[in-house]
């Protein structure tokens, strides 16, 4: 009985802590997860410091732990393509350059890991800027073309297929058996509660599980960040991070990542740019954010479209709760579930969204089911609300239609609905 | 519904003028030397490469002191555009021979806000932006505690603001020097260090620049000290917080320059032309960057409650003198940590004694006069007014690795010598045991 008592009061209080942030519409990636203590909340303040600093080239009276800056970048710091924590915005329609996304680049077969080969002259992806005196590898560069889908009902939607070609490229042409994937900077808030979910938890989904390289331990293991499910835990995809897109190397990626070509590459120094510390504080930092609350719970349009998410086969994939494994930053969440609308597993997404390119084994139309929480505050915070791997849909309504693959069942069961029914299930994904 | 009006005229403005043709290749790139936060500066570079494909902007990011070793170099480091909240930096670099002459429009730029001058005269630098320094108040808190809202620096020596009020530290955050050269400008050197240790008594002190807003915003304190941009920002994403100028203030500019070495003469004005058009001036005042422009006509579409420095009353500018606010920080920022931030929980239990001691000898003038004698001592700053304002001493503490050591020990015995005295000057009122 006794135990019993202490079995209650610990899911009592399991189910009293909250995970999710409620706030203004404007701030709401940016919060971390309640009841922080001293230690891990001052480990989230120099987190977000780090990921909000720009790099700077060496060497800096001002700066002096942030130095380090390419040769080679996408953007200076963490929080220009993730800004307020959210997604990244798709190209301008006028002149097409991607900024706040990766052209990642490979040829045919696999490194000696099972990952992509990376281009011989440009690397694992494309860095259109260089310090002075490097020349910036190009850009990579989007063109839209319309065309409309229609709906059962007669309403016509319209859709726009992107294509990606390359300008200014400085280090001769990239060759046509280059195999390349633009991918738009995803939010990274709640990537810690994900991280925290059991391996056989998320086995037991639907999809297909890419087992990756993990540096750390040299062994194969469950890949569920990326695009593609290409990293296996949130430290090898912000180091990840730091060498491919600001060219800051750390423990886990001591070399700068250039092709082996690149004598620009090999300058400088030999200790990690990023310390241990500051390595930890940003994982910590990403760790603890919290996703947003949802809202307008008690709309009957919301609870419509909720069932209707999984009449339609929505949930197959956008598996609705997981739970908290082991969560060191907030052990009172431990057993708690979570709706992050998400298997962290690999679906056929069908030829429409297929990159043509694999990632350990997420093959060329493979994509890792993203989170939808937060979905319906996507561009409040003055991030982007472009939707898809390369932000090519530009509402809720575009996303669906592109699903095909597995999904194309649930895609032809929205197209066929009445338009009550399709604003209760948007009403429903705008609730997240 | 700002953003709307200013995407909506950019979209007009360039579908007019700039459209380029699809697939239009960059064929120069001209390089930014910049300190403002990157957000900003993406915006920047998206809206204008959309309206000029033909060039790339490439930045570089350099605080005050990494850019002026960079822009003094003969090369430049290969700079084009000096882009900065660093008045101090732009009139060296100026004198220095490192600008070159930019074309400014005076009818829609006048270069100056009141009797201020923002901009160089010759031409060789143009004001961006102009901060505005003063106060962030919890409304709510303020009303909770009883009190009003403090419309002058030195309402804040009064005790009733003790243990409500935030301080950003001058070696700390960058801007706070510069706020507290304004209280010195407007206050005078001795009275103002007095006025700054009596705020600072019983205060709390933070080491970055958005930690006095996020203080008042968490309810952490009523007022903090701040400048203004922090406060607009959080105020626009839903913070109860509002912005108070206090009388006397000073909007300090950001400025713009082209490099004497630029090899891109005209991408780098065509940049700046950009930066310092009315569609260029409405981006900083976007809801995450709420900076206010040295343009008067872009704030025809500020935002609701923005203030339009270039509208204010008069008795909130003070001439403030630009000459000596840029020689002064690192001077203000030592004396700052030895006067303030060093023996700060002794200081705060002497400026509570002191007010105590005020409160209960209200009417007892003798008394006053000894606590007005143990104010000035607790607020003692070993540099005279006449010191503060000579260049050549000011020289001496330009670099904080090359002052000499004993000159410190010495500075901060007479700071704890005035201070004992103080505490022996209030304990002479108190009845003998």
């Amino acid at each position: 009985m006794k135990r019993f008592g202490l079995l209650l009061c610990a899911a009592m209080l399991a189910g009293a802590a909250r995970y999710e942030t409620s706030g203004p519409d404007t701030e709401a990636f940016i919060q971390p997860i309640e009841g922080l203590d001293g230690e891990h909340a001052a480990s989230f303040r120099k987190g977000s410091g780090i990921f909000r600093q720009a790099w700077v080239i060496g060497p800096s009276q001002d700066h002096p732990d942030f130095v380090g800056l390419g040769p080679f970048y996408n953007r200076l710091s963490c929080i220009a393509c993730h800004v307020k924590n959210g997604r990244g915005a798709a190209p301008d329609s006028e002149n097409g350059v991607a900024r706040t996304m990766a052209a990642r680049l490979s040829v045919e077969g696999k490194d000696a890991h099972g990952g992509p080969r990376v281009h011989p002259e440009y690397g694992a992806q494309l860095n259109p800027e260089g310090v002075p005196g490097v020349a910036g590898e190009g850009q990579a560069v989007v063109e839209y073309a319309d065309f409309d889908v229609a709906l059962s009902d007669g309403a016509t939607v319209r859709l726009r297929r992107p294509t990606l070609s390359f300008r200014n490229l400085a280090y001769g042409s990239l060759g046509p058996e280059t195999k390349t994937s633009l991918r738009n900077a995803p939010p990274v808030f709640g990537l810690g509660l994900l991280e925290s979910v059991a391996d056989a938890e998320i086995l037991a989904g639907a999809g297909r599980p890419n087992f990756v390289f993990s540096v750390e331990t040299g062994q194969r293991t469950l890949g569920r960040f990326g695009l593609k499910a290409n990293q296996p835990n949130l430290k090898q995809q912000i180091a990840n991070a730091f060498v491919e897109d600001i060219g800051i190397t750390s423990s886990l990626f001591p070399v700068e990542s250039c092709a082996p070509t690149r004598s620009e590459c090999y300058r400088g120094a030999s200790t990690p740019e990023l310390t241990e510390a500051q390595l930890d504080a940003v994982v910590n930092y990403i760790r603890a954010l919290a996703p947003p609350a949802r809202r307008n719970l008690d709309d009957p349009r919301v609870k419509d479209g909720e069932v209707l998410f999984h009449d339609i086969g929505c949930s197959n994939c956008h598996r609705d709760a997981l739970h908290v494994a082991d969560f060191s930053l907030q052990p009172a969440l431990n057993g708690v579930e979570i709706h992050p609308y998400t298997d962290l597993l690999l679906h056929d997404m069908g030829d429409g969204l297929a990159d043509g390119r694999e990632d350990f084994e997420a093959g060329p139309r493979d994509w890792r089911t993203p989170p939808l929480w937060g979905l319906g505050l996507a561009g409040k915070g003055g991030d982007g609300a472009d939707f898809l791997h390369d932000g090519r849909a530009r509402t809720l309504v575009e996303a669906i239609l592109w699903h095909g693959g597995e999904a194309q069942s649930s895609a032809d069961a929205f197209r066929n609905l009445p338009e009550p029914q399709r604003d209760a299930l948007l009403a429903f994904l705008n609730s997240l | 519904m700002i953003r709307a009006v200013a995407v909506a005229a950019f979209a007009s403005f360039f579908s007019i003028l700039c459209t380029p043709p699809s697939g239009a290749s960059a064929n120069e790139t001209i390089t930014v030397v910049t300190s403002f936060p990157e957000e900003l500066t993406t915006r920047y570079e998206r809206e204008f490469e959309r309206g000029h494909p033909q060039i790339h902007v490439r930045f570089v990011w350099k605080q005050s002191r990494d850019a002026l070793v960079e822009l003094a170099k003969p090369e430049q480091g290969g700079a084009d555009v000096y882009w900065a909240p660093s008045p101090a930096n732009f009139a060296l670099l100026r004198d220095r021979g490192a600008f070159r002459k930019i074309t400014v429009d005076r009818a829609a730029l006048p270069g100056r806000l009141g009797a201020q001058q923002l901009s160089d005269p010759a031409g060789l630098y143009e004001a961006y932006d102009v901060a505005g320094y003063g106060f962030v108040a919890n409304p709510s808190a303020l009303a909770a505690a009883g009190l009003s809202a403090p419309r002058r620096w030195r309402d804040l020596a009064s005790p009733e603001y003790a243990r409500q009020l935030a301080m950003p530290i001058a070696s700390k955050v960058g801007f706070s020097p510069a706020l507290y050269d304004i209280v010195l400008q407007s206050e005078g050197w001795d009275a103002g260090w007095r006025l700054l240790s009596e705020m600072a008594g019983e205060a709390t002190l933070l080491d970055s620049g958005v930690a006095p807003t996020a203080a008042v915003r968490e309810g952490k304190a009523a007022l903090a000290l701040t400048i203004d941009f922090f406060a607009e920002i959080a105020r626009a994403n839903g913070a109860a917080v509002e912005m108070i100028y206090p009388e006397r203030t000073a909007f300090l500019p950001a400025h713009v320059a082209m490099t004497t070495g630029s090899e891109h003469v005209a991408a780098a004005q065509a940049f700046i032309d950009f930066l310092l058009s009315t569609d260029g001036q409405r981006l900083m005042m976007e809801r995450d960057s709420r900076r206010h422009p040295a343009r008067p006509d872009a704030y025809q579409s500020a935002p609701q409650g923005f203030a339009d420095p270039f509208a204010l009353p008069d008795s909130t500018l003070l001439v403030y003198d630009s000459e000596i606010g840029g020689r002064r920080p690192p001077l203000i920022t030592l004396l700052f940590d030895l006067a303030i931030v060093e023996g700060h929980a002794e200081s705060a239990e002497l400026w509570r004694k002191i007010h105590d001691a005020e409160k209960k000898f209200a009417g007892n003038a003798k008394a006053m006069a000894a606590l007005g004698e143990a104010k000035r001592l607790a607020g003692f700053i070993p540099v005279s007014e006449s010191d503060a304002g000579t260049r050549t001493f000011l020289e001496r503490f330009a670099r904080r690795d090359a002052i000499d050591p004993q000159h410190l020990a010495q500075w901060r015995e007479e700071i704890g010598a005035a201070r004992r005295q103080a505490r022996d000057l209030v304990k002479s009122l108190e009845p003998a045991p």
